[in-house]
């Protein structure tokens, strides 16, 4: 399930913040595949819904829905066929995604990357043969502080029930 | 909006969109000349001065938080030249898309049996085809556009449509670069900006032949709507053309 074909192989991407910046790049021992992801959807693998979590994610498969990972890195792999809205720390595009990226300090698009739709994010890094049709926003630390912080905090209410994560295969 | 109703040449005049250490131009050995000598020698690209840029760029001053859409491919360096800047872009490669497009029409065309309606595969109703599902944007939603030589490889029947949308796309006062071949291009290339006042022109694999060379009256003919435009012939016969809304 984890083997991947060889051209899933790690590939240089131009790393526009510096050698010394955080770096989402593939390095893990399995070709293709973060060391730091703990969630994969393979290839082959179909979901349809929501996926929240804290973890990195690394999608190589078909993905519709939306995606939150707020604490970690949403890799879509070169197989990957994402149709959903993705909010995340760090975002890495090698395959197709269409929909809203968010990202709260990077989005990545390698050369193999293709994404149609808006992009929010703090830095963007678009490698050389990358597609992007959509708008692209840059974040300031301003702009965060106001997306998080609501002007007039909303009185106590009574708690909602929240819908859950459907996750269908 | 008082800066859309400059109709003055940029001339040498310093800009904010410039950076100062760069606004002097013509210096054969300026370290902006030696850099892009440089770039040149290692990247096999391209780097030429655009006296359209600079100009387009001195339209854009003193606009914050500005609305562009650039016609070409996305790249790095365009993108971060104007996020930079303020600037909200938008990408959109109509050529890309506009053979991608071609693609799905041939296939439509050859699945037409012998007796069937075809009328639907005109240039016009395919050209209108393309734009009900391509560069779809708010009207009057952008204070800038880059269009790059897109329009001399695409067919007449949608240049002539294309540029009918893109003028309800952009604002009152909005500012167009545009490009021309005079005569046709020995090699294909995609445009980037490399810094305020030089491009760089990198090889590709040819998407179109170039399909017309477009005279002055047809382009003026063609931008009928805007009322100001500005025009620079480079050595490589590529005319760069601004237009103001």
């Amino acid at each position: 399930m984890w083997k991947k074909p060889e051209d899933n192989k790690p590939q240089p991407f131009p790393d526009p913040a510096g050698p010394g910046a955080p770096s989402g790049h593939p390095t893990g021992t399995v070709p293709g595949i973060p060391a730091t992801a703990t969630a994969c959807v393979s290839q082959g693998i179909k979901i349809k819904g929501e996926v929240h979590g804290r973890e990195d994610l690394f999608v190589d498969g078909i993905l519709q829905g939306k995606i939150s990972i707020t604490e970690g890195t949403v890799t879509v792999g070169p197989n990957g066929h994402v149709n959903a809205e993705i909010e995340a720390r760090e975002i890495i595009v090698r395959g197709e995604v269409t929909g809203t990226l968010k990202a709260r300090e990077r989005v990545q698009i390698w050369s193999s990357g293709r994404a149609i739709g808006d992009v929010q994010t703090r830095r963007i890094a678009i490698e050389d043969g990358a597609v992007l049709r959509g708008k692209v926003e840059i974040l300031q630390q301003k702009d965060e502080l106001r997306a998080t912080r609501p002007v007039n905090p909303p009185a106590a209410k009574a708690p909602v029930a929240t819908v859950p994560a459907s996750v269908k295969e | 909006m008082g800066f859309f109703n400059k109709t003055r040449s940029s001339g040498d005049r310093p800009s904010p969109l410039i950076p100062r250490a760069t606004t002097r131009s013509g210096a054969a050995a300026s370290p902006v000349a030696q850099a892009s000598a440089a770039h040149n020698r290692r990247s096999g690209s391209d780097v030429r001065s655009s006296n359209g840029l600079k100009e387009f760029l001195w339209n854009l001053e003193g606009l914050n938080n500005g609305c562009l859409l650039d016609l070409g491919p996305v790249w790095q360096s365009t993108i971060t030249f104007f996020v930079e800047r303020g600037f909200k872009l938008y990408a959109d490669d109509v050529l890309r898309d506009w053979k991608e497009f071609l693609t799905v029409e041939e296939q439509r065309l050859r699945a037409i049996q012998p007796g069937q309606d075809a009328s639907e595969m005109t240039p016009e109703s395919r050209a209108e085809r393309f734009l009900k599902t391509n560069v779809q944007y708010p009207r009057n939603n952008f204070d800038a556009m880059l269009i790059w030589d897109l329009l001399d490889y695409l067919d007449r029947p949608l240049v002539k449509r294309l540029v009918e949308h893109l003028t309800d796309l952009l604002r009152p006062g909005g500012v167009v670069l545009a490009m021309f071949h005079n005569r046709k291009p020995e090699t294909f290339h995609r445009y980037r900006i490399f810094d305020a006042q030089n491009l760089e022109l990198v090889p590709a694999p040819p998407l179109f032949t170039i399909q017309q060379t477009l005279q002055n009256r047809e382009i003026q003919d063609l931008f009928r709507p805007f009322r100001t435009t500005k025009s620079f012939v480079g050595r490589d016969q590529l005319r760069e053309v601004l237009f103001v809304k």
